[in-house]
């Protein structure tokens, strides 16, 4: 954890010139990395065009050209059946399902959820990983190495235990109890948040506590704000997990009221152990769910660059 | 509301602490926003009612048909009304036993017969003969066997059959046209497990390789394949519902001593080792794919779909996924003839079933009543994807399938000409599955000998002793 | 473990002693942890405890458990499909962690050291907003043997076709690499988060000292990243082991055992056989491994240890 080292570092030996990362000259290591670079994005990208692809497809005729590079027989209706605006009898005989889709009702529910989750979790674990980053007390090593071990309970202990305490709480089918176990703790982002606490100088905080600050308030004042980066790399990610959640959102819910996106979605999946699923209308969804999530990362992708920094802070 | 009023007492717990300030806002915070969302979602736990009978069922391209049932249901019976939800096939039975765990389950359910034995042995099932509106439910209004396979070793019925399937051939006119071979050919195919017979001479006519040379012809490469004559060809396992099991059984083997409810099962059985030694062999032959040809989720279906198989064997539960292909001209004939000098197909069933948790048993049984009455069956039979269990709905759907071009009647044949068999009705099946898939994989790549089965056999049969 | 996870600041406050009027912050730190130990007891510790219990018993999940004592463990021992399913684990563990990390750390470099754009950095993140089953049913299609379009490539560079899902020795890396392609973009956003933690004037400085970018990679970023790369690392091999949707929809276990990782086993153990005092006990035997994989790499992460300047 050789994170002061650096502190000493940049006090002595930093010019005042920086110079923009991005302007340096042409060298065939640049050159080989942004050919790397670009490798990767195609390899990331090209699955995209095969789900747009089938998206753009109808299910009969994706069957009969399964390796047609292009659009087969193309068709905007699964996008119609995503939004449910396809009538029951038209999706299934497109391949599709036929109970009503309530899309804006789902698309809610999973903001509320993914809102809710990630809130509670980033806060609640940036509190408890302030604790065991940045204040002294005597238990603080083996709290947090069974708060560590927390990460490796296996999820079919969790699953029907937490099952019960949701319905006994009365909280079946509600929001509530979709985001609830998560909402409180998550052994990853406090060990994620708690790496990042610790690497904070000092004496910066030191410096703070001549000035007559209190804990709480380097915590709120000083700890967070020089974290906005990973706080909000964690919280993106976060939302986008507790988005993409689907097999506890799906035993909690029962009805459309507490119904998030990803379980209603699913009824483009297959249906029984025999038939296949709709496909285009899951290739659809898939990239229909996915646009809010994109949107909102690119929003902030800006912001998980560490604005303040080391040099700003001094 | 009521809910709200059960949840609030538990705030003051998060906001007691709040004798700093953080603490504080924190808490209203919170407790604002949970407020927020209870109050958005305080619709009441739907269907909980016990006027409101809960039904779940995971084909969803059977929701709009029993809709209409229970509408026609409501109807009958204004005070009652039925709240039908569809899960995909896994989540559904996972949502299953949380439900029966925590007390959410359904009052009524669409059960499957791989998976009612167990619930039988768990005790999680309503026997539909203790119920007045079900007692009358008799066998002979059904297809017959059908009410046979949902009686419990205790004599119970523990399902009400909604509907009824056994396998056939499924073949891909133009393919069938290119070899010029005319469809009627294949209703009177059969085989034998030495040499194939006629079924496997045409097989092999329809076979080409990525040169364009047939199964039959000289210079024939097996192991470049464009068009398989016998697609969709699968290990299978302890069922093997769309594989094998119709092979072995036309050739006089029976899964185990007494179906249902048997204890001894016959998978070591010779006549099941020379029909397994000749059925994966159609795929070292070129006939037929091999195990690593196409995803196991890519069967017959997806194959033929894809001009990449000529025949294949599917279930007639699948009629209406095959009635999706664009392009494809497609037809069904029935299962070829075997050494016993008559064709097989096994009989498989869904049902309806009550949960022992079930709010109000005596609504939930009237409902699974009137899903086997004509009445909504022939509601069924007019949706056109399965067959109902009543004879006479069973005709209806028929008639409905060959206004739409479809000759099904293959199917039906089978039943009545008493040439279909139980599929393997005992405990222990998931267990059972366990040790079969795997074991069948390793015949059917090669790995292990069709001698393995003697080895699986006993370890099936070892459940039975030890439990 | 616990003597390992000391952060810097308590080190420096020991040195330093002018802190000591601050040094016992107890309460305050119970107050801080009180909501995180609130959801940690009731959503993961009790369960634990109970799953603990139930491997000793022997519970079909719907009648009451009954004690059996070592019984389960004992038949673990013997069961030659859970060290299959281990052994195959660790080849997914093995092949998942070693591609994801190198790429991951790439990634994260460049984003840092060659491009400040936020569209490399949106699509990196891409697959990740496609869930687990969506990725492997669309690696299904492009990759099966005769309908995918891959296989098609290949044929058309002249290879022949493989069974990337169906041939023994293909599946686990297949799987493995789909997951990769998911997992890749959100590893490498958590090494960036690590890479903001190193100061630029640290770049400069070296630069104006003559250092190359890769002389920079291994004497600043590389030793510098240490805490948040073994942060990443645990964090995706504690979740590479509890691989499952990909195999449940993609090869179901199969060709024979090849891709019965343990977690499939355990899920199909538990809600296809009701056997859950068995899958609780296989469960134990998941975690235990984990905790020993945690441990060593604990220990690795320190003794490998280099404080740059």
């Amino acid at each position: 954890m050789a994170t002061l080292a650096p502190v000493d570092v940049t006090t002595d030996s930093t010019p005042p010139t920086i110079a923009p990362a991005g302007r340096k000259r042409v060298s065939v290591g640049r050159v080989i990395a942004w050919v790397v670079m670009v490798v990767i994005m195609v390899v990331t990208l090209a699955p995209f065009y095969w789900i747009i692809r089938t998206a753009l497809s109808s299910n009969g005729d994706l069957l009969t050209h399964p390796s047609d590079p292009f659009p087969v027989g193309f068709s905007l209706d699964s996008f119609k059946r995503v939004f449910g605006w396809q009538t029951g009898a038209a999706a299934v005989a497109a391949g599709g399902a036929g109970q009503p889709i309530n899309f804006w009702l789902y698309l809610r529910n999973s903001v509320i959820v993914s809102c809710l989750v990630t809130a509670g979790q980033v806060f609640f674990s940036a509190m408890a990983a302030y604790a065991f980053a940045r204040l002294k007390w005597r238990a603080r090593g083996p709290v947090f190495a069974v708060f560590l071990a927390g990460l490796m309970v296996p999820a079919i202990f969790t699953f029907l235990p937490n099952f019960v305490l949701i319905k006994e709480l009365h909280m079946i089918d509600t929001l509530i109890g979709i985001a609830l176990p998560s909402m409180l703790i998550s052994p990853f982002a406090i060990f994620f948040l708690r790496q990042f606490f610790a690497t904070i100088p000092n004496e910066i905080e030191e410096a703070a506590l001549i000035d007559g600050a209190s804990k709480v308030g380097i915590f709120f004042r000083l700890v967070i704000p020089m974290s906005a980066a990973p706080i909000t790399t964690l919280a993106v990610l976060t939302y986008i997990t507790s988005w993409n959640d689907y097999f506890w959102p799906l035993m909690v819910s029962y009805t459309d009221k507490s119904r998030v996106l990803t379980v209603a979605l699913a009824v483009f999946k297959s249906q029984t152990p025999n038939t296949g699923p709709d496909w285009a209308g899951l290739m659809a969804a898939t990239l229909v769910a996915a646009l809010p999530m994109l949107v909102l990362f690119l929003v902030f992708a800006r912001r998980i660059v560490n604005s303040i920094g080391f040099s700003g802070i001094k | 509301m009521k809910r709200i009023g059960m949840i609030k007492p538990k705030f003051p717990k998060f906001a007691k602490p709040g004798t700093t300030r953080i603490k504080a806002v924190l808490a209203t915070g919170v407790t604002a926003l949970l407020a927020t969302v209870l109050s958005a979602c305080s619709g009441g736990a739907g269907g909980t009612a016990s006027n409101v009978i809960s039904y779940w069922l995971w084909d969803s391209s059977q929701e709009p048909g029993y809709q209409q049932c229970a509408d026609l249901f409501h109807k009958a019976n204004p005070g009652l009304s039925v709240k039908i939800t569809q899960y995909g096939w896994n989540d559904y039975w996972t949502k299953l036993t949380a439900g029966f765990i925590a007390g959410t389950a359904p009052d009524v359910f669409t059960n499957h017969l791989t998976k009612y034995p167990q619930f039988v042995d768990l005790n999680v099932l309503q026997p539909l003969d203790e119920l007045p509106a079900t007692k009358g439910i008799s066998n002979d209004e059904f297809q017959p066997g059908l009410g046979e396979l949902w009686t419990g070793q205790d004599g119970h019925r523990y399902g009400s059959p909604k509907d009824w399937d056994t396998v056939g051939l499924f073949y891909n006119e133009n393919l069938l046209q290119k070899a010029g071979v005319d469809p009627s050919e294949l209703n009177n195919l059969a085989w034998n497990p030495q040499n194939g017979g006629t079924f496997e001479k045409l097989i092999a006519h329809l076979t080409i390789d990525t040169h364009g040379v047939r199964g039959d012809q000289k210079g024939f490469d097996k192991n470049h394949i464009a068009v398989y004559g016998f697609g969709g060809l699968g290990a299978g396992d302890n069922m093997a519902q769309t594989t094998w099991s119709a092979f072995a059984y036309s050739n006089g083997w029976t899964y185990m001593n007494k179906n249902p409810w048997g204890n001894s099962y016959n998978y070591a059985s010779p006549k099941l080792q020379e029909t397994l030694k000749w059925y994966f062999g159609l795929a070292q032959k070129g006939y037929a794919p091999t195990y690593n040809s196409f995803s196991s989720s890519f069967g017959g279906f997806n194959q033929l779909a894809a001009n990449k198989a000529a025949i294949v064997q599917d279930g007639a539960w699948m009629i209406a996924t095959y009635q999706t292909i664009k392009g494809v001209k497609w037809g069904i004939a029935p299962m070829p003839v075997g050494p016993t000098g008559h064709r097989a197909g096994p009989l498989g069933s869904l049902a309806d079933s009550i949960t022992k948790t079930a709010k109000n048993k005596d609504a939930a049984a009237k409902w699974v009543q009137f899903m086997s009455t004509a009445q909504c069956q022939n509601v069924i039979a007019k949706a056109g994807v399965v067959f109902p269990a009543r004879p006479a709905s069973t005709q209806l759907s028929l008639q409905t399938r060959k206004a739409a071009g479809i000759d099904a009647s293959s199917f039906v044949d089978m039943v009545q000409n008493n040439e279909t068999f139980f599929l393997p009705i005992s405990s222990y099946g998931a267990d059972i599955t366990a040790i079969m898939t795997p074991g069948l994989q390793a015949i059917y790549t090669g790995q292990k000998p069709v001698s393995y089965l003697e080895t699986l056999n006993e370890q099936v049969n070892r459940l039975f002793k030890l439990n | 473990m616990a003597s390992n996870v000391v952060s810097p600041a308590s080190k420096t406050s020991s040195r330093g002693g002018d802190s000591r009027k601050h040094s016992d912050d107890t309460r305050l730190a119970l107050l801080f942890i009180t909501p995180a130990a609130v959801g940690f007891l009731v959503f993961l510790i009790w369960p634990l405890i109970r799953g603990i219990y139930l491997s000793f018993t022997s519970y079909n999940l719907l009648t009451a458990a009954t004690w059996n004592g070592l019984n389960n463990y004992k038949q673990m021992v013997l069961d030659p499909v859970f060290w299959n399913a281990l052994k195959v684990t660790l080849e997914y563990v093995v092949i998942n962690i070693g591609v994801q990390t190198i790429i991951a750390l790439v990634i994260a470099v460049m984003m840092q050291r060659l491009t400040k754009s936020l569209v490399v950095r949106g699509i990196i993140l891409t697959p990740y907003l496609v869930s687990n089953v969506v990725a492997a049913l669309v690696g299904l299609w492009i990759l099966d043997t005769n309908l995918g379009i891959f296989n098609e490539l290949l044929k058309l560079i002249g290879l022949n076709p493989v069974g990337f899902f169906t041939d023994g020795p293909w599946v686990i890396p297949t799987i493995a690499l789909v997951n990769v392609w998911r997992y890749v973009g959100y590893t490498s956003l958590l090494i960036f988060a690590g890479l903001q933690t190193i100061p630029p004037d640290l770049y400069e400085a070296a630069r104006t000292d003559g250092a190359s970018e890769p002389q920079m990679f291994v004497r600043i970023t590389l030793p510098l990243l240490r805490p948040i790369l073994a942060l990443v690392l645990i964090i995706s091999i504690i979740g590479s082991f509890q691989v499952f949707d990909t195999v449940s929809v993609t090869t179901q276990g199969g060709p024979v055992d090849s891709s019965r990782v343990l977690q499939y086993y355990i899920y199909d153990m538990a809600f296809g056989r009701f056997r859950f005092g068995y899958a609780s006990a296989l469960s134990v035997a998941l975690l235990i491994v984990l905790m020993i994989v945690t441990f060593i790499q604990y220990r690795l992460t320190r003794a490998g240890q280099t404080d740059l300047a």
